[in-house]
């Protein structure tokens, strides 16, 4: 400090010096050292470096704390001889020896500043040679540290002001004074606008500034006004996003999230508060918390129903018809459940199809069924919407409608391979489509068959539409529809029978599922079998697994199966009686089905009906409108008069119901279908069921089941318990991957197998999300069943709508269906796997796949989903494109985990595509 | 602290009077009591001038007789407040340069009143400096000597007039104090009016 300087310039007061320098010196660092511990108390605060225990005045705290504020002002120090020096108060030391700089000796003279010359850098003086020293006019608080400008208005900080005695200010009571108006207090309190109106504030300006305000209420300088109309499409459109604002508010995440914004609950209610309820609480406040997913399978479906697809469903089927959904409901929860345990329902199911069917495939369907049992609702899910799709394809177009399912399956599937065809075959497809005329009638005819296939399966559909649209709930519904519709019959079936031929765990749902997976199975098995075959037992595996997912399909399929059937019927008389039978069947197996869900058989097909209502209802109804009219023209006449048997009647109500919107006619007619399916799914199923079974004995299984196609029918009816079997639908779903590939080039359905592995893993939950797709393509397709060329058109759709689902999901296992279905026109899946009915089957596929590549190249290639949807919506309709969209968009926005997979699978299956393209 | 003696120990708060060894008689609030050291620090509450100032006395006990004890207080003591170190070195070396400066001033021959003059608007204008003889307020006013109102130039402007006010003012109020006695006192009264 100045200390030094000090010493030398010392002019000794009073007495001594030299060593009072010294110590002063001391003093002085010490004194610095004190002072900056002295406000918090000599007693903590030691100098850092120094050694120096407070000694002396340095142990005072207070006197410390007086002297240091007072450090730097002038002062008067009077000495004991009289002499009085004026300076700069710089410090003291321990024995409280002064130093002053700039110190002088005051003169007598009054005013008379300080010569130059009079001045002493610094002078120690002794305290004992100091009598008083007088600070004047000095701001005790001048240093006092303000830790913040809020301190200086705490009780504390504006009473440590104040040092010493200090009188309480006399508080003075404040009246409002005469300036306040009365009643301008109170109308702060009464005034609940909430400042000014706009327009008030617009006029105010106006008329004081002249300030003419631009605002426009419409915002049409940032967004574009929605153009209000009364057409069909508007109102569908209008009617989805309702529908669609609807499932995604009654969403527990939706209101759990809302729930966060709009929580009235205070800050310290929810977070500080201690909750004695303990669990009551716990559950109230789980609503408006982030739940981890480990933890949200204890809350039930519902988080995961919000959060994910499957709770949706869940909800969904609740909602839903009883009986068809209670059964998804069922598989869903279980599913759920299973998925939950595994984390992501979305991820889970769809590696655990994958997974499952491998094990499947390896242990045998038996061991795979327990799994499939868990995952039942997964395969129903899945299997409807995929398996629809396959199913209804290849059963509706028996032969040419599996084909041309069975090209964009393969091409979504296994674009590479069937891109060249698929997307050659699109352009024919759209053609053939377009002109709806002669050529096409033989598609048509597989078409307008897939499409009464797909009639069928939405009576199932409806049921497993229930569960998929509640599945896909949010986004997927319409899609769900759609693939219910398509894919739900048959999937049920095929599920049923693949499920019952690998786990026969329901007798009457074995058969059932016997029956109709011998539908689902001839496919599958034809194409799993011959794909296995062909296959490497590697990829017969993953095939295996995109089989579960197929099998799903299969299940749903197995209505399907049953259109397939129909196709079949329509290909040869015989069929149709067999379809009849199986449609008869079916609707046992339905009402068994209802009764057994819980519901009675018709309300569970009105709940199939209502539940593909929502997603597929609009749209069947427009869709069935349309395809009416297409299928009329195309299928109709297309249409043999094996499917006018079948499918009139059948098709006729379903199409009567799909448009009237009656559930009952839908799922009759979905039944019949579905039974019809049965017969000719029948025999395809029982291979597609020893696939469950063996995926490779699939082949000699399918065989057999061919023949069992009456008890396949049988079982068929049974298949409302079949649902369960869907996850081994799911299993058999593989086949189909693998039939897809056979169908097409063999070599390649291995290779496309093994990307299905990935897709098919990715499938489950991207059947999840494709199956919405589909299955609302698949509703309209019930609805619209009946007619060929809507289905032609419609098929095109679906086919898009599956190749997509398929695409992205397991669309192998579904064009592999297709192909089955094809085959079964060939007869057994064998003659499919064998190329022999693939040639046929191929030629037809192409078409569709061609329909369904050019979808999916133009989608994919293009751009992405929205813009596929929008090429679909062009082919089809509009409608499942925007399904498809939303659906897609709904999946990517809503579940992180199925968005991810579905982003990877929607992603696998645009390569697919593009590679297909390339 | 050590143990104080009857009649030796003050408790904080308390009001003291003494006399000091030259005759002067100290009253004030006790604030601190140094006992070893018989330093005995005595607050003087001067509301009249500023409430927020006070002059503090430190007084050696050693030299100071007529210990009066006017009023006691045994309550505690409020606690005291953290200290800002640096703020105090600043206001100490700035009080040293002021010092110097003015003692420059002095030593170049500037009058009394200038100086007077000097201590009124450094009080209130802290941006000021001795140039030679002449007072620079705000780098802008000049105020040279004899240091009347219309010694003031600078840049016409609301300081000019400002320091012209000042200037003005103090002479009133020295003139008035002048008149009174010519003395410290008178001084510090002007300034403290000033202040006012």
């Amino acid at each position: 400090m100045s200390m030094k300087p000090q010493a030398g310039g010392n002019r000794k007061p009073g007495g001594s010096n030299s060593g009072a320098a010294a110590a002063s010196g001391t003093g002085g660092a010490g004194g610095g050292v004190g002072r900056q511990n002295m406000g918090r108390g000599r007693n903590n605060a030691k100098g850092p470096s120094t050694a120096v225990a407070f000694n002396g005045v340095y142990a005072n705290m207070r006197m410390v704390h007086v002297l240091t504020s007072v450090v730097g002002t002038k002062c008067e120090l009077k000495v004991k001889n009289g002499l009085v020096y004026e300076g700069v108060f710089k410090t003291y030391g321990p024995e409280c020896d002064i130093v002053l700089d700039a110190a002088h000796r005051k003169s007598v003279e009054p005013n008379a500043g300080p010569r130059r010359e009079d001045i002493v850098e610094s002078i120690i003086f002794k305290s004992s040679d100091v009598v008083v020293v007088h600070f004047k006019d000095v701001d005790l608080n001048y240093a006092k540290k303000v830790s913040s400008d809020a301190d200086n208005f705490t009780d504390s900080a504006v009473s440590a002001r104040v040092n010493g005695e200090h009188k309480e200010k006399d508080l003075e009571p404040w009246d409002g004074g005469e300036q306040h108006i009365s009643g301008s207090m109170e109308s702060l309190d009464t005034d609940l606008s909430n400042g000014w109106d706009p327009d008030e504030m617009f006029k105010y300006n106006e008329e004081t500034y002249g300030i003419k305000s631009t605002y426009d209420s419409s915002l049409s300088s940032y967004t574009v006004p929605l153009e209000r109309d009364n057409s069909e499409e508007f109102l569908k459109r209008e009617a989805r996003a309702s529908q669609l604002a609807e499932e995604i508010e009654a969403s527990a995440t939706y209101k759990a999230r809302v729930a966060l914004e709009n929580d009235d609950r205070s800050e310290e209610e929810k977070y500080t508060a201690v909750v004695r309820g303990e669990r009551e609480l716990h559950s109230l406040n789980r609503e408006n918390k982030y739940i981890p997913p480990s933890q949200r399978n204890r809350e039930a479906g519902m988080s995961w129903g919000a959060g994910r697809q499957v709770s949706p469903r869940m909800v969904q089927c609740s909602p839903g018809p009883p009986a068809p959904r209670s059964g998804p409901h069922d598989y869903n929860t279980m599913d759920q459940r299973v998925v939950n345990g595994g984390a992501h329902p979305w991820p889970s199911r769809c590696p655990s199809p994958s997974s499952r069917p491998p094990s499947r495939y390896q242990s045998g369907p038996t061991n795979s069924l327990p799994p499939r049992a868990a995952t039942p609702t997964r395969p129903p899910s899945r299997p409807p919407s995929r398996p629809s799709r396959p199913l209804s394809h290849p059963s509706a177009h028996g032969t040419s409608g599996p084909l041309s399912n069975m090209p964009k399956r393969l091409s979504s599937e296994g674009p590479p391979r069937m891109s060249p065809k698929s997307q050659r075959t699109p352009r024919p497809h759209r053609v053939a489509s377009c002109r709806g005329g002669g050529p096409p009638p033989s598609d048509y005819m597989s078409q307008g068959a897939s499409v009464e296939v797909s009639a069928p399966p939405p009576t199932r559909n409806s049921p497993s539409g229930g569960t998929w649209s509640s599945v896909v709930s949010g986004a997927h519904r319409p899609r769900s529809p759609r693939q219910n519709s398509i894919g739900g019959g048959a999937p049920s079936p095929s599920c049923l029978s693949s499920p019952q031929a690998g786990t026969v765990p329901v007798d009457s749902v074995t058969a059932s599922t016997t029956a109709t997976s011998p539908t689902a199975a001839n496919p599958a098995t034809n194409l799993e079998a011959s794909p296995i075959e062909e296959a490497k037992e590697s990829r017969v595996l993953e095939t295996r697994q995109n089989s579960p997912n197929a099998n799903k399909e299969n299940v749903k399929p197995i209505e399907a199966s049953a259109g397939n059937a129909r196709s079949i019927g329509k290909g040869s008389p015989s069929m149709a009686s067999d379809h009849r039978k199986q449609i008869d069947n079916l609707k046992k197996f339905s009402a068994a089905f209802r009764l057994q869900p819980s519901s009675n058989p018709d309300p569970g097909f009105e709940t199939m009906a209502t539940k593909p209502l929502r997603d597929l209802g609009e749209k069947p109804k427009d869709q069935a409108a349309e395809k009416s009219s297409v299928d009329s023209s195309g299928l109709k006449a297309s249409t043999e008069s094996s499917i006018s048997e079948e499918t009139s009647s059948p098709v006729s109500v379903t199409s009567a119901g799909s448009k009237s919107g009656t559930p009952s006619l839908s799922p009759s007619s979905a039944v019949p279908e579905q039974k019809r399916g049965p017969d000719v799914t029948s025999q395809g199923v029982q291979t597609t069921s020893p696939l469950a079974n063996a995926v490779t004995k699939d082949k000699d299984e399918k065989e057999d089941k061919n023949d069992p196609v009456a008890e396949s029918v049988r079982k068929s009816t049974l298949n409302p318990n079949a649902k369960e079997f869907n996850p081994r639908v799911f299993c058999s779903p593989p086949k189909p991957a693998t039939t897809p590939t056979l169908t097409r080039p063999q070599g390649q359905p291995s290779p496309s197998i093994v990307v299905q592995q990935p897709p098919a893993v990715y499938g489950q939950t991207m059947f999840q999300m494709y199956p919405l797709t589909p299955v609302s393509p698949g509703v309209q397709k019930s609805i619209i069943w009946k007619p060929p060329a809507m289905y032609h058109v419609q098929v095109p759709h679906m086919t898009m709508s599956q190749t997509k689902s398929y695409r992205s999901g397991k669309v192998q296992n579904m064009p592999q269906q297709r192909p089955d279905q094809h085959h079964p026109p060939g007869t057994s899946t064998m003659m499919h796997s064998a190329t022999p009915a693939g040639p046929p089957i191929v030629a037809p596929n192409p078409a569709y796949s061609a329909q369904y590549f050019t979808c999916s190249p133009q989608q994919f290639a293009s751009q992405p989903l929205v813009q596929q949807m929008p090429h679909y919506q062009s082919q089809t309709t509009e409608c499942h494109v925007h399904n498809w969209s939303n659906s897609i968009q709904y999946l990517l926005g809503e579940c992180s985990f199925g968005h991810v997979f579905n982003k990877v699978i929607i992603k696998a299956s645009f390569d697919r595509l593009q590679v297909k393209r390339c | 602290m050590a143990a104080p003696g009857p009649g030796e120990y003050f408790n904080v708060g308390s009001h003291v009077s003494c006399l000091t060894c030259l005759g002067q008689r100290l009253q004030g609030e006790v604030v601190a009591f140094d006992y070893p050291s018989k330093m005995l620090t005595l607050k003087c509450a001067r509301p009249a001038v500023n409430p927020n100032l006070s002059d503090v006395m430190l007084v050696n006990l050693a030299y100071v007789s007529e210990v009066d004890i006017i009023t006691d207080r045994a309550e505690t003591p409020p606690p005291l407040a953290s200290l800002n170190f640096n703020k105090l070195v600043n206001r100490a070396r700035a009080e040293k340069e002021d010092k110097l400066s003015l003692a420059y001033a002095v030593s170049a021959g500037v009058s009394v009143e200038g100086q007077q003059l000097f201590q009124t608007i450094h009080k209130t204008i802290k941006e000021c400096k001795w140039q030679e003889k002449n007072i620079i307020v705000m780098d802008d006013v000049v105020i040279s000597p004899p240091y009347q109102v219309d010694n003031c130039k600078g840049k016409e402007g609301s300081a000019l007039s400002h320091v012209r006010k000042i200037v003005e003012k103090h002479f009133r109020d020295v003139e008035g104090q002048i008149s009174v006695q010519h003395s410290q006192q008178a001084q510090h009264t002007q300034d403290s009016t000033l202040s006012s």
